[in-house]
């Protein structure tokens, strides 16, 4: 009967006062969807890494008029360095293959160039790709270099704009998080006074504090887990509309979103959803009812 | 004990000792502002005195956590000038309430409710929201819920003070019967007429000080 009664009550509840209920909702479901979708980006921000950076090289590009010596104490110089894992040449030849198969699509600049303008180069994979620095200021100025070019510097931009916006998602999901917080304070303050004459014979006759409270717990807790449902509608909308979509093409620079994942921030944003609605509900119904 | 709210420029209650037996009939009498109901409160520990103790059924109330608050109140029953009846349930309803809400099942109050209604004298009327009852009806459904605990203490805050003399007397009839089955009944009032009727121990308080403690008293 006790969970029968505290559940009709909760419902009473939600029902009550429906207008202040779906604006609770409301931002709570905002706020959780920025959540999952800083949390979706933060695992995917470190897949990506992983990937580009098992296949991140660094390339010495040669001068044209490199001696075969210089070559060769290149050679030796990175066979001996304990930073790299692994050592390809690639001579003139080779460059105008990739330079080809590269721009296969534009036959005017292919014309153009011919394969003794293109630079050979060493192509070197790193065993910490981090460490792309040292490397840098090792062969940048010995003899016969050109240039040293890393591949990690152009994507260390394109994570600094993920990381951007994974910090924008959580800005807004912290500052909808407050707003949903006043506003779950200010529900259960306005159904504590609807129900104050239930609430002061309960009192009186000596109702344990739990049984008084859990009602209006349960009712900010049910939005806050209605909110997460509808949060979680939300990123599948986020997935099949916009990864899956418009950004479908994009598919081989970004590592996917899995239904998986999708599914994996519910339990995140459900978790948190609930716990704030009833943190916020028990400390406001302390101050209110003084139970 | 003494009790002084914040703000207020004299205790609401000065070094006041009283000792009331187990069985006792007492009324607090005095003029409005002299500190009748802050000893109601405080027997229900609503709040707790600045000095002294106050011992409620053999517990020391004074140095209760909030947290056994509940529990404790389910020993005594309280019955207010104002009724305190939820407007939205019946008779029956209100009472079957206070049961349930301490974890009694529906079948326990089916089976008390309509006992304690019969005995307060509404049998018939159960099923009666509040606005469809009389004052004195309204009053005697807030004696039976205070009373279907069975506890040791009824409290009663000028129980008749909305009520005509009349049906103050009927009330009274009923608070005696209760007292009768054992329940200690302490009643604060400024009604003059009924204590004068009653014949009880008396205890006048004025200004927060104690100036009479009369058994079988009249109201002076």
């Amino acid at each position: 009967m006790r969970v029968k009664y505290v559940l009709s009550e909760v419902m009473v509840g939600l029902w009550r006062n429906v207008t202040m209920t779906i604006a609770m909702i409301i931002t709570m479901a905002v706020s959780l969807t920025m959540l999952g979708a800083s949390g979706l980006i933060y695992t995917k921000v470190a897949d990506m890494k992983e990937l580009y950076f098992e296949n991140i090289q660094v390339s010495i590009f040669l001068d044209n008029e490199v001696t075969e010596q210089q070559k060769a104490e290149i050679q030796a110089k990175l066979d001996a360095d304990p930073l790299v894992a692994e050592t390809t040449f690639v001579n003139k030849d080779d460059a105008y293959k990739r330079f080809q198969d590269m721009f296969r699509d534009s036959p005017d600049l292919l014309s153009a160039v011919k394969p003794d303008v293109l630079p050979e180069s060493y192509r070197l994979k790193l065993v910490n790709p981090q460490e792309y620095k040292a490397i840098n200021e090792q062969y940048s100025n010995v003899e016969g270099v050109d240039q040293v070019v890393d591949q990690s510097r152009v994507l260390d931009k394109i994570f600094n704009l993920f990381t951007a916006g994974q910090n924008i998602a959580l800005v807004a999901a912290i500052a909808m998080a407050v707003a949903a917080l006043l506003l779950v304070a200010n529900t259960i303050q306005v159904a504590a006074y609807s129900k104050r004459r239930e609430v002061a014979v309960m009192k009186l006759v000596g109702a344990s504090n739990w049984f008084i409270q859990a009602p209006f717990v349960l009712e900010a807790v049910v939005a806050g887990l209605i909110g997460s449902v509808l949060a979680l509608g939300a990123l599948i909308g986020l997935k099949v509309f916009l990864f899956d979509g418009a950004l479908a093409a994009l598919q081989g620079l970004f590592a996917p979103v899995s239904w998986g994942e999708v599914f994996l921030a519910f339990p995140l944003m459900a978790g948190v959803g609930g716990l704030i609605s009833a943190v916020t509900a028990w400390v406001t119904l302390r101050f209110y009812l003084r139970v | 004990m003494t009790k002084t709210y914040p703000k207020a420029s004299r205790p609401s209650l000065d070094n006041v000792s009283v000792a009331i037996e187990k069985g006792e009939f007492v009324f607090f009498i005095g003029p409005s502002g002299s500190g009748k109901s802050t000893i109601i409160k405080m027997l229900l520990h609503e709040v707790t005195p600045n000095k002294g103790r106050i011992i409620v059924n053999g517990k020391d109330v004074t140095s209760m956590r909030s947290w056994k608050r509940p529990a404790f109140r389910r020993s005594i029953g309280c019955v207010f000038q104002d009724f305190r009846l939820l407007p939205n349930r019946t008779a029956y309803e209100n009472v079957a309430f206070a049961l349930e809400v301490i974890g009694k099942t529906k079948a326990v109050a089916r089976r008390v409710v309509p006992e304690v209604l019969e005995l307060v004298g509404l049998g018939g009327k159960e099923h009666r929201y509040p606005h469809e009852l009389s004052g004195g009806e309204q009053q005697r459904v807030a004696v039976a819920r205070a009373f279907v605990n069975r506890p040791l203490i009824l409290l009663a805050d000028e129980p008749t003070g909305n009520l005509d003399p009349d049906t103050s007397i009927e009330i009274m009839r009923l608070l005696d019967r209760i007292n009768r089955t054992g329940t200690t009944v302490v009643m604060v009032t400024h009604d003059s007429n009924i204590v004068n009727q009653m014949r009880r121990r008396v205890i006048e308080i004025e200004s927060g000080r104690i100036v009479r403690d009369q058994a079988r008293g009249v109201y002076g």
